[in-house]
């Protein structure tokens, strides 16, 4: 915890016509993985696109990598060294394999004479090697959503922003998956948006839990597991540690924002 | 680059602007062929062949990654330009040579005009509808005015009907003017609508 924000956030708001998908948000990330999980509408793809220069934010500063986001010429510098993958992505449906990820090394001006290789690389590392030349729209959802990932590492990011990478991937495509993001984390920074909390458990040093907005709980992935305790009743349905302690920091965070929540209700009317 | 060009199905669009102008041509000689007409009949083609090429150009702004599209780290708005830019060029050309003679009745100039201002509207359509239907507006318009206009210029015809007049009234390429460069600059600042989920 002691290299510098690769992520600095501050005060970040955004609203989508008349809601408020984030309220103040503040946030700072380091190099390695960081599970970003929240219940639905929570705001994390908010934060994602926010992140990923795609939207901009209402109000609050937004420094990735050294540079604010606000600024166009640092803009077009943290844009060549970000990866994103969008929870839904576009793609052209003639493109191959190959050709959709080198259409995205072109707009991450991978320089022409690496760019060929790159792609084979980024597509062989998300394990697509022996379909590289096949029809995006003939692969099965699993196989795109690891196209999308490929398109997302082509550049080398050293910041990667993943939105629900693992939904539709099987469970043995998951575990390689998740050993793919350790190896990323290891010089990148990486977030991971999802709600399956085993990827957060397996893969993520780091968890940030937001929830109508804000910010439930940050720190060490041990620390939410802590949280949670032992197993209670014998009813309990959650399964482990991180889901108890993810439904434990939910219910402390709603207990002590709802007052709040509702004045900023009133407020907002 | 390449790879830009084909995400955006512009082939097609290619072969679609030089099938336009084949079939103008041929549509604009068959007519003036016949033996009760002359050259004033090609209003038609000259309202149609743009508005057919407007169409094209237009669903061609269309973009599948629009998501992925917005990390691009140049700017949009020059590779927009010139999407936009240079089809139309060639689409001017195309049909400015498939109504050859007759420069005062509905010939080169009155198509050169219709294609600039239709696929202004069209442009200017993108941002507003999204680019899949952006080929609405300029066909609702045109249909509207080719069954409406009256043939002189009574009541300001020649601004409000610009479509159909013959060729050089200073206000109908006025008018023409200022929709291709008001829809120009509308798409190359904002680019297309998001339509993105509808796939």
């Amino acid at each position: 915890m002691n290299q510098p924000a690769t992520v600095a956030v501050t005060g970040l708001t955004v609203r989508h016509r008349r809601t408020v998908a984030l309220d103040a948000l503040d946030l700072s990330l380091s190099p390695g993985v960081h599970g970003l999980l929240g219940p639905n509408g929570a705001g994390k793809t908010s934060l994602i696109r926010v992140l990923a220069t795609v939207a901009a934010p209402s109000s609050g500063r937004v420094e990735l990598l050294g540079g604010d986001v606000a600024g166009h010429r640092e803009r077009t510098a943290i844009r060549r060294r970000l990866g994103y993958l969008p929870q839904e992505f576009g793609y052209y449906p003639g493109f191959t394999v190959r050709e959709f990820v080198a259409y995205v090394a072109w707009l991450k001006e991978v320089p022409a004479d690496r760019a060929a290789a790159a792609v084979e690389r980024a597509v062989a590392r998300v394990g697509l090697a022996d379909r590289i030349d096949d029809r995006i729209k003939t692969l099965s959802g699993g196989m795109v959503r690891r196209a999308g990932i490929a398109q997302a590492i082509v550049n080398e990011p050293e910041l990667l922003l993943l939105d629900e990478p693992t939904a539709g991937l099987d469970p043995e495509q998951r575990v390689d998956f998740r050993e793919l993001l350790r190896e990323l984390g290891t010089e990148a920074t990486v977030v991971v948006s999802t709600h399956l909390v085993e990827d957060v458990a397996a893969a993520c040093t780091d968890v940030a839990l937001i929830e109508g907005g804000r910010l439930a709980f940050r720190g060490p992935t041990a620390e939410l597991a802590a949280l949670g305790g032992e197993s209670a009743a014998p009813g309990d349905s959650t399964t482990n540690a991180i889901e108890r302690g993810y439904t434990a920091a939910l219910r402390t965070h709603r207990e002590s924002a709802g007052a709040g929540a509702v004045r900023t209700k009133e407020a907002l009317r | 680059m390449r790879l830009y060009l084909r995400s955006r199905g512009l082939p097609g669009a290619l072969a679609a602007l030089l099938g336009t102008a084949a079939a103008a041509a041929w549509a604009a000689w068959w007519l003036v062929s016949l033996p009760d007409f002359d050259h004033t009949a090609r209003l038609p083609v000259v309202v149609l062949g743009p508005l057919l090429a407007a169409g094209v150009i237009g669903t061609s702004l269309h973009t599948p990654s629009d998501e992925l599209d917005r990390t691009a780290v140049r700017a949009w708005w020059p590779r927009r330009l010139a999407h936009l830019l240079a089809p139309t060029a060639l689409a001017v050309g195309l049909l400015a040579l498939a109504v050859p003679g007759h420069a005062e009745e509905f010939g080169a100039p009155a198509a050169v005009r219709n294609t600039l201002g239709l696929v202004g509207m069209a442009a200017s359509a993108a941002p507003l509808v999204g680019a899949r239907l952006s080929w609405l507006p300029p066909t609702f318009y045109a249909g509207v005015v080719y069954l409406a206009a009256p043939s002189g210029t009574e009541g300001g015809a020649a601004w409000w009907a610009w479509v159909t007049r013959p060729g050089p009234e200073g206000e109908a390429w006025a008018v023409a003017a200022v929709a291709f460069a008001a829809g120009t600059a509308l798409y190359a600042w904002r680019g297309s609508r998001r339509t993105t989920g509808e796939a």
